[in-house]
């Protein structure tokens, strides 16, 4: 009937392999996190309340259609590098329906900072925003990361998802200002969005020389089918270490 | 010749003094060297004075013209009174490194204290903002709601027509 995945009791929620994401086992398995507002749906989707050992806990389904993170998680990317505790600069917040989700994965110790340049979005994300106090909504062009100084701390991750012809450039200048030394990236691309003649493994080819220039290093890439056409999620590590001579 | 670095934070604004500055600062990479290793930068980045915002609305006042890098009263101040003396008609012997160069040059131009903006100024910033709680006696959960707080202002301010997406009637 309505709402398949509600009723929750049939509900069975298993870890996934990446920390603080969860599967919920039912008629249909569903990717979940761990809802860090009980009560409170962001955008209408469906809560799934499982008590375990007398205590409720309750879930919010993951939509990979929605939210490039979960498509990526889906597409089986082996780190998403988000996990409990991060700080995460977030760039392309959109109406906070993906950034809730990271609110729920990195949890009480950890903060969204989330970067939206769209008013008509950013409401939406400066609202939602209101209920969770790990997401810092900013309202401002991810293009000019120096408006926003004032406001962001060095991070662990820099998610981006920005659909910009010149994205590799605004990441690149954001994590010279806020990712730290051996901090990571994960950078959806949208092939049309940067070159729309160009077959789109071009295009992300030229986009992972891009950043390698700027001292990101990709270390995978996950193409987001069937989720999304022509898309890639590039996942890497900012200025590493050197390697240790042996 | 002494240089200082001048660090915005939500809490208020810092000055250090970096003081193997030049020596440092010929190659970006032997910058990024020292800003990582936490011990030498605590050697030669040392924290001169620091001016906490006294209120909410004096931070938001502060963050509205750094972002447009314009130059407030306060700030003006703040660098006036512990930077040293400028005096007429001789070149001073010290340097401020600046984040945004066109907040560097109105600086500049209103209190003729001689600033600079480069990729060494823009790598010690780097270092000061991952060891501010070195620094500044504030508290990382304090850190992180005033950024809170202040962001919320900031941005509500941005989206002000309509926080509750209720339309205005046009009459």
């Amino acid at each position: 009937g309505r709402g398949g995945m509600k009723g929750g009791a049939k509900a069975v929620i298993e870890a996934h392999r990446h920390e603080g994401v969860f599967i919920a086992r039912g008629k249909e398995d569903a990717l979940v996190t761990r809802n860090l507002v009980p009560g409170v749906s962001v955008y209408g989707e469906k809560r799934i309340a499982v008590e375990n050992e007398g205590d409720k806990v309750e879930y919010r389904v993951w939509n990979p259609f929605r939210s490039k993170l979960a498509a990526s998680i889906l597409a089986g990317v082996d780190n998403i590098y988000v996990k409990p505790g991060s700080k995460l600069l977030y760039l392309g917040a959109a109406s906070g329906t993906s950034v809730s989700h990271c609110s729920d994965l990195v949890g009480p110790e950890g903060a969204v900072y989330a970067v939206e340049f769209s008013h008509r979005s950013g409401r939406d994300l400066v609202n939602m925003a209101k209920q969770r106090p790990n997401v810092i909504p900013i309202i401002e062009d991810a293009r000019h990361p120096q408006k926003y100084r004032m406001l962001v701390p060095m991070v662990d991750v820099i998610f981006a998802d920005v659909a910009q012809p010149d994205q590799a450039r605004i990441v690149g200048h954001n994590a010279q200002y806020f990712l730290k030394n051996g901090g990571n990236f994960v950078i959806s691309i949208k092939a049309s969005c940067i070159d729309s003649t160009a077959p789109p493994e071009a295009v992300f080819a030229r986009e992972v020389k891009k950043l390698q220039e700027m001292q990101l290093k990709p270390k995978e890439q996950v193409t987001l089918e069937p989720y999304e056409r022509d898309h890639a999620m590039v996942v890497g590590v900012y200025r590493p270490p050197p390697k240790k001579k042996d | 010749m002494a240089t200082f670095v001048l660090y915005e934070s939500a809490v208020g604004y810092g000055l250090f003094e970096v003081t193997e500055f030049d020596e440092i600062g010929q190659a970006v990479d032997k910058v990024q060297e020292a800003v990582s290793d936490l011990a030498r930068f605590g050697r030669i980045v040392k924290m001169t004075a620091f001016k906490p915002f006294p209120s909410a609305a004096d931070s938001l006042e502060q963050i509205n013209a750094i972002s447009e890098a314009q130059l407030t009263e306060e700030l003006k101040n703040f660098l006036e009174q512990n930077l040293p003396k400028v005096k007429e008609g001789k070149k001073p012997k010290f340097k401020l490194g600046v984040f945004e160069p066109k907040l560097g040059s109105i600086i500049q131009e209103t209190t003729n204290i001689p600033c600079i903006s480069n990729d060494v100024v823009g790598e010690v910033i780097r270092g000061i903002r991952a060891n501010l709680a070195r620094f500044v006696s504030v508290p990382e959960t304090d850190m992180k709601r005033a950024q809170l707080g202040l962001a919320h202002s900031y941005s509500r301010a941005k989206v002000k027509f309509n926080v509750n997406k209720v339309d205005n009637m046009i009459i």
